[in-house]
This record gives C-alpha cells, structure tokens and sequence, in this order.
C-alpha cells in the first residue's frame, strides 16, 4: 500500500483543538447516565465543557477520501459513514418513513445531514424485514415515534402449503424494489455511487418471508422447508441484482449483504453453517462473477462464533474489495485480525449513541478509531448497525469531533 | 395406579421429551400420567420443569439456540395443556403474576416468548399482552389483574426508548409494581437509567430475577 496521502496529511496544519480540552473530555468518560447522580457529580456535570473546538481542516475531500480507501490508498484521515437514513430524514424535519417511500427525499436527507455533520454521505436504503412484503406479505411503513423501519403485519407464508404454492414475484415490481430502484436511478442522475438497496441475505429474508418464528422451527423440524425458502429468496436476490446491473452496468453497482438472522443470538453456528453459508457461497460467486463493483457485508450483532465459517467463505470468494461492518459485538482487534484484506467498518454501539452522554460517546467513537486505524486494508468509522433516528445530533456531532481528534493518519 | 417404577419411567421420559423438543412423545406420556394416576402436579414438576430447566442450561452453553428452544417449549407446552387441568386446587396456586408484552412499536416477539414459557414454567400466571402493544395497556393489565410484576421487551433502539415512559405511568399508578426489561439493546445499565426493578439478560435470567422480585415484595408486606 502506497502512504501518498499521508505524506500530503503532514503539511497540514496542526490541530486547532486546545490541549486541555481533550483532557477535559476524557474526564467526563464515566457515566454520568446513572439516575441517582450525588449533587457532587450534578455540578461537575454541569461544569463540563460542552464539545467545543474547532475541526482540524480536512486535506481530501469526501469523495477523494471514500475513493483512496476503495483502492487501498491511505486517506487523509478515518472516513465516517453514517449508517442512518432513517435519522437523516429525521434530522431534515421528515418523518422517518421517506427513507422506504420517497427516493427524493431519502437521498435529500442524506446528503444534508452528511453535509451538516461532515461525514462521507450515503445515500441508499435498506430493510431488515425484507422479503415478507416481496413475496406478497404486509408491512407497514413506521408510524409512531418508537419506530425507525417497517415492520411485518402478516408474512407472505403462513404455512407449509403457503410455501409450496409460493412463486417467485416480478423483480420490477415486488414489494419495494420500485422504491429502491427510484433511488439508484436518482443517485446515478446525481452521479453518486449506485447502491442497490435489495437486502443481501437469503436467510434474513426467508425467516421474514416465512415469519421467524416458523422459520426458526423449520430449521430444526422441518429443513426440507427452510431450504425451499432459501431458494426463493436467493433466487430473488439474484433475479434484483440482475436488475440493478442491466439497469446500471456492474461495475457501478454496489449491493448489500445483511446478515441479521445469523446472529448467534438466533441460530448455532451449525445452523448457520447449513443455512446461511451455501446461499452467501452462492452470491458471493455471483458477486464476483457479475463484476459487481463493491459489496457491504454488514455482521450484524453477536456473531463472533460464526466468524470463522465467514472468514472461509470470504477467501474462498472474494474478488472485489469487501467492505465488513461489525456490531459493537465483535471486538475490532479480533475483525481485523481475522480479515486483514477487507476494509474493516463498524463497530460504535449505536444505543450509546442514543443514550449515552457526550463524553461517553466521544470515549467509544476514540476507542473505535484507534483500534481500527491498524486496519491494513482502510477502516471506516460507523455505528455498529443502523443509527438511531432519536439518537441526538449532538451525539453524532461528537463521533465526527472524535474523527477529527483522533482520525488522522499522521 | 402406576408404580414407581413406572412413575419414575414416566417422569424421565417426560424430562426427556422436553429437552428432545419430542413432542408426541410428551403427548403420549402425558396422557398415560392421567391414565396411569400419576400425580400430574409432580409429572409437571420433575418432568416437564425439571427439564426445561435442564434446557435452560444447554442454552446458557450454547448447546442450544433459539430454534432448539422454541421447539422444547412447543414439546413442554403440549404437555402443559393437558396436565394443568387435573392439578388440585392448592397445586395450581401461582408464585406470582406478570403481565409481559413487547413494547409499542415493536413487533420482534421471540425474546419475549421465551420468557413468557420460563414463567409459565416456573408456576407464574401469566398475561401476554403480546407484541407491538399500546403503553396504557400495559398500565391497564398491571392494575386489573394486580400483577406483581411486569416485564417488557423492546428489540430496537427505537422502541427501548418507550420502556422509560411505561415505567413512568406505571409506577404512578402503581408504585409497588416492579419492571422488568429485557431485549437486544438493553443492559443492566440501561435497565437501571430507565427505573426498572429488574433486568433479564436472558429468559432463564428472567425468571431467577423475577422470584428474588416476588420475594422483595413479599417481604415488604405487599404480595
Ligand atoms: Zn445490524
């Protein structure tokens, strides 16, 4: 890896930031959440700086940035994504269901909240019960402040003979992919990166196609069914991407593998060996095969167990530069350690970012960064799965303060 | 009536059927208790328990995931149903009674199920509200069936957020009723910020929680 851009970083100015003032901040690292604060700790509370200071001025631009770190460049600095359409729509004064209806809109809010906050924007959008409303289920968009995704009403299987008549459903039409499809357009009209917001995990998808609870038995009584699932829903995401790279061209398109279901909260690792990895085998190839430009490979929540089986998978299959997002679940030393040849995202737990203070928010954004700064591939700083739309902007504006103090690469 | 030998075969194989998630198995056993004039307060007890509780511990080794255990509790359910109405007055006495429901907004109910079948398992009564359920209800059930305890669930940063607000009303309403809350996104520190009497990290956790809570209240003279 050339270090071009690092070189460039010494000339730049040195930090604005006072001395004093990062000594103050890591004062107020403990919690001060608890609810029974002493009156000693409210004043000391009250008396803590406010997250002042200025950031120290970039070298590279956003694109330049997300760029260097695609081809394996040093950047200027740790790139930070906001993994959050649904806060950015919040934050723009939308309610947070224009993320799944509203392409312009979605994109909109993206790019300014990624303006206001400094950060690398993105622009897609996702869901984590996909596959329930594609193959003709129900879900209703969020409706009350306690909600930031769709949810299922009614899944498209509620039963065995449900599933054998189950057919797959018209790629341009099903369920959101008119949604997503408006997006990627919108952002290819704009010249941003395509992403393809069709949600990349067969499993993820059968269990919300079929409903998790029947899927989960399935997989213990009853394989035979939890397999014919699987081949629908890989079938499906196959015929989406498909769509995306008529459409677009290959080499434009990222796509988006979601493993939620995986979770070693849910399944065995046997279980996820059986039903997770042959489906991943078989788009991972395809991945490859399809020159699709990049792949974000999100591992979401506690899933140190599989990481092996995911390890194997990946260098049995890789071709384009993976990016993998860890949950707070997986420590980043053990992320990098396993997969030194990905650029390694993740991990901030995004319920800090929610509750926490400030001061604990800027402790975990610190920790992140400086951990995954030894990433030999390129680390991009982010939320550990979807940031939450109530979590205060001042939070987040802490986590780029966190970038600036301790993100650069000289 | 079965002898002991027979008693002791019957127990086992209910114990066994549990943590085999064999569910016919538990069927036919069950009925052979009623058949047989097994004590149906001990076949619950040191067949159906006493094997959950052994499940309980594959799943804190992680012998067992979600799909195992919700196919155990398929098998001990089976068997529930059929014992329960033949206990005697004095046995169907419960330890206590929750409300549980997984918080407005939310429709993840996996979490939530699970503890609900270690309560019923460890002799609760309990009131599932269900998922995606309304703050007040919570607050209404509380008060109608005079619960001790009530027990929440949220999966998603989102939802978390309404724990503290259903604490609030209830406790107003009804500050004797201990909270417990549980999910994905919470921790003992969130629990405690929230005001919540209890927290359980996992369903087997739950219930030991929930007794050490009963056990409070009684000593205070309330329960
Ligand atoms: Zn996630």
């Amino acid at each position: 890896m050339t270090d071009q851009f690092s070189a460039r970083g010494s000339s730049a100015p040195s930090p604005v930031l006072l001395a004093g003032q990062v000594l103050e901040w890591s004062l107020g690292s403990e919690n001060l959440n608890s609810p029974a604060g002493s009156a000693d700790q409210e004043v000391r509370r009250m008396s803590l700086p406010r997250c002042v200071g200025g950031l120290r001025p970039d070298i590279m631009t956003s694109a330049e940035r997300m760029e260097a770190v695609m081809v394996g460049l040093r950047p200027d600095r740790v790139p930070f994504n906001l993994f959050g359409a649904g806060f950015s729509a919040r934050n723009v004064g939308y309610p947070v269901e224009v993320v799944y209806t509203d392409p312009q809109k979605c994109l909109r809010a993206q790019l300014w909240t990624g303006e206001q906050f400094g950060c690398e924007p993105t622009t897609g959008t996702g869901y984590a019960s996909y596959g329930a409303y594609e193959f003709g289920g129900e879900i209703r968009m969020p409706r009350s402040r306690w909600e930031s995704a769709p949810s299922i009403v009614r899944p498209a299987v509620e039963s065995e003979e449900d599933l054998e008549k189950l057919d797959l459903p018209d790629v341009k039409d099903a369920g959101m992919i008119p949604t997503l499809m408006g997006i990627s357009k919108l952002q290819e009209r704009l010249g941003l990166p395509i992403s393809c917001g069709i949600s990349g995990d067969p499993a993820t998808n059968a269990a919300n196609m079929v409903d998790v609870n029947r899927f989960c038995r399935w997989m213990v009584k009853k394989p035979e069914l939890a397999h014919r699932a699987l081949r629908l829903s890989t079938d499906h995401i196959i015929q989406a991407w498909d769509y995306w790279i008529e459409t677009f061209g290959a080499e434009r398109v990222s796509v988006g593998v979601y493993v939620t279901i995986g979770a070693n909260q849910i399944m065995s690792p046997k279980q996820f060996e059986e039903f997770v990895i042959p489906y991943q085998v078989e788009l991972h190839d395809r991945i490859r095969d399809t020159g699709i430009k990049g792949a974000m490979f999100h591992i979401c929540g506690e899933q140190n167990l599989n990481l092996p089986m995911i390890r194997e998978l990946y260098l049995g299959t890789r071709q384009t530069p993976f990016m993998l997002s860890f949950g707070h679940e997986v420590d980043l030393d053990r992320a990098i350690e396993m997969f030194p040849d990905s650029i390694i995202c993740g991990n901030v737990e995004p319920q800090i970012i929610q509750n926490g203070t400030p001061q604990r928010v800027y402790e975990v954004t610190r920790i992140a960064i400086e951990k995954g700064k030894s990433a030999p591939r390129g680390f991009i700083l982010m939320t550990g799965c979807d940031l939450p739309p109530m979590a205060p902007g001042y939070n987040v504006w802490t986590m780029r303060k966190a970038v600036s103090d301790f993100g650069f690469y000289d | 009536m079965a002898t002991e030998a027979r008693k002791k075969e019957i127990l086992k194989g209910l114990y066994d059927g549990v943590v085999e998630f064999d569910e016919d198995k538990v069927v036919e056993l069950s009925n052979a208790v009623l058949a047989e004039d097994v004590d149906a307060y001990e076949a619950i007890m040191d067949g159906l328990a006493a094997g959950m509780e052994h499940v309980g511990d594959l799943y804190a080794n992680q012998e067992y995931f979600v799909p195992e255990v919700l196919m155990c509790s398929d098998a001990l359910y089976a068997g529930l149903d059929i014992l329960r109405p033949h206990l005697s007055g004095k046995e169907a006495d419960v330890r206590g009674q929750v409300v549980i429901g997984t918080v407005e907004g939310d429709v993840h109910d996996i979490g939530k199920n699970l503890v609900k079948m270690m309560f019923d398992v460890a002799g609760f009564e309990v009131h599932d509200l269900g998922r995606d359920v309304k703050l007040e209800k919570f607050v209404e059930e509380q008060m109608k069936t005079d619960s001790e305890i009530v027990a929440l669930s949220a999966l998603m940063t989102t939802s978390m957020l309404a724990m503290p607000k259903v604490i609030e009303m209830i406790k107003a309403r009804n500050p004797d009723a201990m909270i417990m809350v549980g999910g994905a996104p919470i921790s003992q520190e969130v629990a405690d910020n929230y005001g919540a009497d209890g927290y359980a990290q996992n369903a087997a956790n739950a219930v030991q929680e929930a007794i050490q809570m009963v056990s409070r209240l009684r000593e205070m003279g309330k329960a």
